[in-house]
C-alpha cells in the first residue's frame, strides 16, 4: 500500500516539479528587467508547488518512520522476566 | 477430613448490619436485608418437618401438580440477571458523560451566539455556527468511538457466559426424571452425584460419601463432606445443606430443595452485588476537577472581558458575543478525543498482556491503587491440593509445588520413600480420567478426593505410572475412610517373589496411625517405635500442621504368610485381620500452593507502595502460611500471637503496635467497632483476614475506602463479587473465575495470573503521567488561540487568528503529537514510588495551568503575534498604524483604506491579507508547538536524558508540519478554509520563540532537578 501511494505521488510530482522549475527561471528573468511600473507580482504558483512538495516529503518521511520497525517504540520495551524459583513454604528441618 | 487442623470450623455470617451505623447505601432496606444472616432454618429441622413444610414426600417427591404450582409461585430456579443497561443509555452516557458535557455547553453557546448575530446583523458571520457544528461533531464521533470500544470488551464478556443449560435429576411422584435445572422448585427431591452442579439449596436427606466443593462460596480449597445430620446452627457451616451452584465432587446425595433461584445463598450474594452502587473512577474524578479548572479560567476571562468591552463602549449584544467567544475559545476541542485515544491505546496494550479492561476509565485506576485486597483461593494459590512436604527417615523433605515442576526435588533414593510411595499409590481411590495420556500430569483431570488426587499426582510424577503399580498389587479388600475410624485401609496382593502374599496399607489422621503402629521405618529398616521417635513424630506433625498443611500419616504391614495364606478371605465388616502393630512409614502434607508468579508480584506491589491485604474465607492457619509464602506477611514480621508465643506471655499483654502483621478471624471481625477496624487497617501494614464471609469482605473494602485508599480487589469466587463490585477496581480471574465475579469486576485477568496486576499498575501509572503531559501540551496552544481575540477586542486590530484556523490546530495539527505522548516511556522507575495521593496529586493542577497558560502559552502567543505583524508590515501596515483600525478594516463599504505607505486597499484585498495573517499565525503556532511537544515529553528530566526514542512523536512532528504546509499551499484552500500560501520567510518568524520555549523549559527543569523541593519545584512541577 505504501508503495502504491509513493508511485501515485511520484507520477503526480514529476510534472509539478518540472513546471515549478520552469517558472522559477521565468520569474527571475522578469525580475532582471526591473520594470518598476508594472503591478506587484509574486510567484505564488511555484511557492504553492514547493510547499506541497515539502508537505508530501514530510508526510512520506513520517509514514516511513512509523512503518519501519513499528514495534520497537519505546513504551513497548520487553520486561525481563525472572522466574521465581523459590517455593512457597519455607522449609523446616 | 480435617486432619491437622486446630481451628474449629467457623464461618462468620452473623449480621453485620448493626455495625454500620449509617446505612449509606441507596436501596436501603433491601440491601441491608441481603447483608443479614442467611435465613435458612431447614438444617435444624428433622427431615420429616422439612417434608411437611414443603408438602413433599421423602420417597415419592412432589406431585407434578404441586411442582407446577410452586413453579408458578416462586418462578423459575435461576438467578435474575443483573439489570442490564439498555444500549442507548450506555451510548448516551458516552455522549454526555464527563468531558463531553464541556464541549456540548461550548456548542450550545456557539449556536446561541450565532442566533444573536443572526437576529441583529444583516449578514452574520458563519464562524459561530461552524464552530458549534464542529464541536457537536467532535463529541458525537468521540462518543461513538468509546462506545464501540467498550462494546467490544463486553462482547468478550458475553463469550464467558456458560450457555449450556443445567440439568437436574429430580424425583416426582416416585419417578426419577431429568429436568432443566430452571424447573426445580422448593420441595423437590433432588439427586446429585459426583461431577454435578447442585441445582438448588438442598437439605440433604441421605448421602453416600458425598463431598461438595464450596470454594466459590466460602473460599475453602478442600471439598466438604455432606451428610444428613445437622452439625451446626449456622447454615453455612452445617453439613446437611448443599448450596446452589457449588459442585458435588464425589459420592451421591439426595436432598430436598429448600430455596431456589434468587432466594438461594448464592442468589442473595448475586443480588447484593448487583444492588451495590459504585463510586466514580479516580480518572473520572480527575477529569471533573479538570473541567472545573478550565471552566473557572474560561468564565473568569470571559466575564472580565465582558466588563472591559462594556467599559470600552461596545454594545451589550457585542459584549455578549465576545463573552461567548472567549468562553468557547477556552474549550480544548481536541482534548476529549486525545484522552479517549490515550486510554484506548493503554487498554489495548493491557489486553495484549492479558488484562481485559471492561470500562475504559478503569485503565488508570490500578495506577492509583494504594491497597489491594486479594482473595486467596484461586487467585494467589493454584486452587489444587498438592503434596508440599513429606516426613520420613526422621527428616522433612520438601516436594516440588510449582505449576511447571521447575522447583527442587528431594532425595528419592531412600527405601522408606519407596514404601511411602507404594502406600500412597495403593491406599488411594483417586484415578486419572480416561484419554488424558498426552496431557502433562498436573493438568490431567482426576476423579476423586482432592487430597487423594494430590497424592496420586505426586506419586505419578516421582515414581511413574500408578496404574501399573496398582495392577501389580491387586486390591483384595478395602475399608474406606469414615469419620469414626479416621483412616483408610486396603489390602493388596504382593508382587511376585515376596515371601508374604498380602500387604496391608493404611493412611489417615497421623495420631491414629501412630496409635496403631508398633514399629517405624528408618532407611528402609523397621525398628521399634520408641519415645524418641514419637517425640520426633510429634515435632514434625506440629511443624507441618503449623504451615497450614493437611497432614496424613502412612503405615503398612506385610501380613505374615502363615496366618494369611494366599486366597485368604478378608472380611472388611468383621475385620478378620489385624489392624494394629503396623509399621509407621511417614507423613505427607498437602497444601494448595501459591502460584509461582505471586511472591514476585507481591514484592513489586510492595515496593510500589501498595499495601496487599489477604481476605479469604479459608482457615487462619492456612491463610497465614500462604500469606507468609507469598510475602503478604514478610519474613521477620510477627503477629501479636507470634510475639506472645515467643515471649511466652498472654496475648493480652502484647502491645498491638509492636506487631506489624496481623491475622484477623472473621468472627472477631464482626465484633469490632468501626474505629477498631480503622485502627487495624491503619496501624498494621500486613493484614490477613481469614474466615470472612462475602459481606465482611465488602466491609473490609469499605473500611479501606473510608481511610482514603483507592482499593483494588482481586477474586474469583461468588463470595468475592460484592467486594469486587464495591472496590474502585475489581479484578476477576478469566479462567477460574465465576460468572458472577466477572460480571462484578472492572478488569479481567485472562490468564489468571496475579502478576498481570503489576503490569496493570505500571500501565495505569504511566498513562496518568502521560495524560498530564498530553493535557499540558494541548492546553498550551489555548493561549495563542485566545489572545488574538482579546487583542482584537482591546486594541481594535484586525483579527489575527480566526475560528477555522483554531479548529485546524485543535483538531488537526495538535492531535497526533498529543496522542503520541501516550507512547512516552516513564521518566523514572514508576514502580518504585508511592501511589499518588488522590487528594493532593491531581491530573491537572494549578501548576500545570500556570506552566501551560502562564508561561509557555504566553511565549507562543508572542511568536504568533510576531508573525502576524511581520506579514502585515511586509504588506504595508506598520504595527503602530494597526491599532484602532478595526472598524474601518471590517467595513465592507470602505474600499480605499490607506496603509502606512499610502497604498489603498479594497475590502477584499484587505481580507486576503488578514487571512494570510491567520495562516501565518497558525503556522507559527505549529512551529512553537514543536518545541512544546518536546518539552512536554518530560516533567522533570531533560530531553537529553529522555532521548527521542518515541517514534510516534517524531511522526507527529512530521505530520503536523506536513499538514500545516498542506493547508497553506494546497490549491483551493483559499476558497475552502480561507488559508493562503505563505512566503517561506514567514515560516521562520516563530523559530526564535520555539527555541526560547525549549531553552526556558530546559532551564526550569534543570533548576527543578538541582533543587529538589525548592521554589521552582513547588510552583512549577505539575
Amino acid at each position: 500500500m505504501d508503495l502504491v501511494t509513493l508511485v501515485v505521488f511520484g507520477s503526480w510530482l514529476a510534472p509539478a516539479l518540472g513546471s515549478a522549475f520552469g517558472r522559477e527561471v521565468f520569474a527571475s528573468a522578469e525580475n532582471a528587467d526591473k520594470d518598476y511600473d508594472s503591478a506587484f507580482e509574486y510567484d505564488y504558483e511555484s511557492l504553492r508547488i514547493g510547499g506541497l512538495v515539502f508537505a508530501v516529503v514530510l508526510f512520506v518521511l513520517g509514514i516511513v518512520l512509523i512503518v519501519t520497525k513499528k514495534c520497537s517504540c519505546s513504551s513497548d520495551k520487553p520486561r525481563p522476566k525472572t522466574p521465581d524459583e523459590e517455593t512457597a513454604v519455607p522449609i523446616a528441618q | 477430613m480435617g486432619y491437622g487442623r486446630s481451628d474449629s470450623y467457623r464461618v462468620a455470617t452473623t449480621q453485620d448490619k448493626d455495625k454500620k451505623e449509617s446505612p449509606k447505601k441507596k436501596g436501603g432496606k433491601d440491601l441491608d436485608d441481603l447483608k443479614k444472616e442467611v435465613p435458612i432454618t431447614e438444617h435444624k429441622m428433622s427431615v420429616e418437618e422439612v417434608c411437611r413444610k414443603y408438602a413433599t414426600d421423602i420417597v415419592q417427591g412432589l406431585t407434578n401438580a404441586k411442582a407446577a404450582e410452586y413453579l408458578i409461585r416462586d418462578g423459575p430456579n435461576a438467578l435474575t440477571p443483573p439489570p442490564t443497561t439498555p444500549e442507548w443509555v450506555k451510548f448516551c452516557r458516552q455522549l454526555f458523560g464527563g468531558f463531553s458535557i464541556l464541549l456540548w455547553i461550548g456548542a450550545l453557546l456557539c449556536f446561541l451566539a450565532y442566533a444573536i448575530q443572526a437576529a441583529t446583523e444583516d449578514e452574520p458571520a458563519g464562524d459561530n455556527l461552524y464552530l458549534g457544528i464542529v464541536l457537536s461533531a467532535v463529541v458525537i464521533i468521540t462518543g461513538c468511538f468509546s462506545y464501540f470500544q467498550e462494546a467490544k470488551s463486553s462482547k468478550i464478556m458475553e463469550s464467558f457466559k456458560n450457555m449450556v443449560p443445567q440439568q437436574a435429576l429430580v424425583i416426582r411422584e416416585g419417578e426419577k426424571m431429568q429436568i432443566n435445572a430452571e424447573q426445580v422448585v422448593a420441595g423437590d427431591l433432588v439427586e446429585v452425584k459426583g461431577g454435578d452442579r447442585i441445582p438448588a439449596d438442598l437439605r440433604i436427606v441421605s448421602s453416600h460419601g458425598c463431598k461438595v466443593d464450596n470454594s466459590s462460596l466460602t473460599g475453602e480449597s478442600e471439598p466438604q463432606t455432606r451428610s444428613p445430620d445437622g452439625t451446626h446452627d449456622n447454615p453455612l457451616e452445617t453439613r446437611n445443606i448443599a448450596f446452589f451452584s457449588t459442585n458435588c465432587v464425589e459420592g451421591t446425595a439426595r436432598g430436598i430443595a429448600v430455596c431456589t433461584g434468587d432466594r438461594t445463598v448464592m442468589g442473595r450474594i448475586a443480588t447484593l452485588t448487583s444492588g451495590l452502587e459504585t463510586g466514580k473512577t479516580p480518572i473520572a474524578k480527575e477529569i471533573e476537577h479538570f473541567i472545573q479548572i478550565i471552566t473557572g479560567v474560561a468564565v473568569f476571562l470571559g466575564v472580565s472581558f465582558f466588563i472591559l468591552s462594556i467599559v470600552l463602549g461596545y454594545s451589550w449584544l457585542e459584549a455578549v458575543i465576545f463573552l461567548i467567544g472567549i468562553i468557547v475559545a477556552n474549550v480544548p476541542e481536541g482534548l476529549l478525543a486525545t484522552v479517549t485515544v490515550c486510554l484506548t491505546l493503554t487498554a489495548k496494550r493491557m489486553a495484549r498482556k492479558n488484562c481485559l479492561v471492561k470500562n475504559l476509565e478503569a485503565v488508570e485506576t490500578l495506577g492509583s491503587t494504594s491497597t489491594i485486597c486479594s482473595d486467596k483461593t484461586g487467585t494467589l494459590t493454584q486452587n489444587r491440593m498438592t503434596v508440599a512436604h513429606m516426613w520420613f527417615d526422621n527428616t522433612i523433605h520438601e516436594a516440588d509445588t510449582t505449576e511447571d515442576q521447575s522447583g527442587s526435588s528431594f532425595d528419592k533414593s531412600s527405601a522408606t520413600w519407596v514404601s511411602l510411595a507404594r502406600i500412597a499409590a495403593l491406599c488411594n481411590r483417586a484415578v486419572f480420567k480416561a484419554a488424558q495420556d498426552t496431557l502433562p500430569i498436573l493438568k490431567r483431570d482426576v476423579a476423586g478426593d482432592a487430597s487423594e488426587s494430590a497424592l496420586l499426582k505426586c506419586i505419578e510424577l516421582s515414581c511413574g505410572s500408578v496404574k501399573a503399580m496398582r495392577e501389580k498389587n491387586k486390591k483384595v479388600a478395602e475399608i474406606p475412610f469414615n469419620s469414626t475410624n479416621k483412616y483408610q485401609l486396603s489390602i493388596h496382593e504382593t508382587e511376585e517373589g515376596n515371601e508374604n502374599s498380602y500387604l496391608l496399607v493404611m493412611k489417615g489422621a497421623p495420631e491414629r496411625i501412630l496409635d496403631r503402629s508398633s514399629h517405624i521405618m528408618v532407611q528402609g529398616k523397621e525398628q521399634p517405635m520408641d519415645e524418641e521417635m514419637k517425640e520426633a513424630f510429634q515435632n514434625a506433625y506440629q511443624e507441618l500442621g503449623g504451615l497450614g498443611e493437611r497432614v496424613l500419616g502412612f503405615c503398612h504391614v506385610f501380613l505374615p504368610e502363615d496366618k494369611y495364606p494366599k486366597g485368604f478371605a478378608f472380611d472388611t465388616d468383621e475385620v478378620n485381620f489385624e489392624t494394629d502393630n503396623l509399621c509407621f512409614v511417614g507423613l505427607m502434607s498437602m497444601i494448595d500452593p501459591p502460584r509461582a508468579a505471586v511472591p514476585d508480584a507481591v514484592g513489586k506491589c510492595r515496593s510500589a507502595g501498595i499495601k496487599v491485604i489477604m481476605v479469604t474465607g479459608d482457615h487462619p492457619i492456612t491463610a497465614k502460611a500462604i500469606a507468609k509464602g507469598v510475602g503478604i506477611i514478610s519474613e521477620g514480621n510477627e503477629t501479636v500471637e507470634d510475639i506472645a508465643a515467643r515471649l511466652n506471655i498472654p496475648v493480652s499483654q502484647v502491645n498491638p503496635r509492636d506487631a506489624k502483621a496481623c491475622v484477623i478471624h472473621g468472627t472477631d471481625l464482626k465484633d469490632l467497632s468501626q474505629d477498631q477496624m480503622d485502627d487495624i487497617l491503619r496501624n498494621h501494614t500486613e493484614i490477613v483476614f481469614a474466615r470472612t464471609s462475602p459481606q465482611q469482605k465488602l466491609i473490609i473494602v469499605e473500611g479501606c475506602q473510608r481511610l482514603g485508599a483507592i482499593v483494588a480487589v482481586t477474586g474469583d469466587g461468588v463470595n468475592d463479587s460484592p467486594a469486587l463490585k464495591k472496590a474502585d477496581i475489581g479484578v476477576a480471574m478469566g479462567i477460574s473465575g465465576s460468572d458472577v465475579s466477572k460480571q462484578a469486576a472492572d478488569m479481567i485477568l485472562l490468564d489468571d495470573n496475579f502478576a498481570s496486576i503489576v503490569t496493570g499498575v505500571e500501565e495505569g501509572r504511566l498513562i496518568f503521567d502521560n495524560l498530564k503531559k498530553s493535557i499540558a501540551y494541548t492546553l498550551t496552544s489555548n493561549i495563542p488561540e485566545i489572545t488574538p481575540f482579546l487583542f482584537f477586542i482591546l486594541v481594535n486590530i484586525p483579527l489575527p487568528l480566526g475560528t477555522i484556523t483554531i479548529l485546524c490546530i485543535d483538531l488537526g495539527t495538535d492531535m497526533v503529537p498529543a496522542i503520541s505522548l501516550a507512547y512516552e516511556a516513564a521518566e523514572s522507575d514508576i514502580m518504585k514510588r508511592q501511589p499518588r495521593n488522590p487528594l493532593r496529586d491531581k491530573l491537572v493542577n494549578e501548576r500545570l495551568i500556570s506552566i501551560a497558560y502562564g508561561q509557555i502559552g504566553m511565549i507562543q502567543a508572542l511568536g504568533g503575534f510576531f508573525a502576524y505583524f511581520v506579514v502585515l508590515a511586509e504588506n504595508g501596515f506598520r504595527p503602530y498604524d494597526l491599532v484602532g483600525i478595526r472598524l474601518n478594516w471590517d467595513d465592507r463599504s470602505n474600499n480605499d483604506l490607506e496603509d502606512s505607505y499610502g497604498q489603498q486597499w479594497t475590502y477584499e484585498q484587505r481580507k486576503i491579507v488578514e487571512f494570510t495573517c491567520h495562516t501565518a499565525f497558525f503556522v507559527s503556532i505549529v512551529v512553537v508547538q514543536w518545541a512544546d511537544v518536546i518539552i512536554c515529553k518530560t516533567r522533570r528530566n531533560s530531553v537529553f536524558q529522555q532521548g527521542m526514542r518515541n517514534k510516534i512523536l517524531i511522526f507527529g512532528l512530521f505530520e503536523e508540519t506536513a499538514l500545516a504546509a498542506l493547508l497553506s499551499y494546497c490549491p483551493g484552500m483559499d476558497v475552502a478554509l480561507r488559508m493562503y500560501p505563505l512566503k517561506p520567510s514567514w515560516w521562520f518568524c516563530a523559530f526564535p520563540y520555539s527555541f526560547l520555549i525549549f531553552v526556558y523549559d530546559e532551564i526550569r527543569k534543570l533548576i527543578l532537578r538541582r533543587n529538589p523541593g525548592g521554589w521552582v519545584e513547588r510552583e512549577t512541577y505539575y
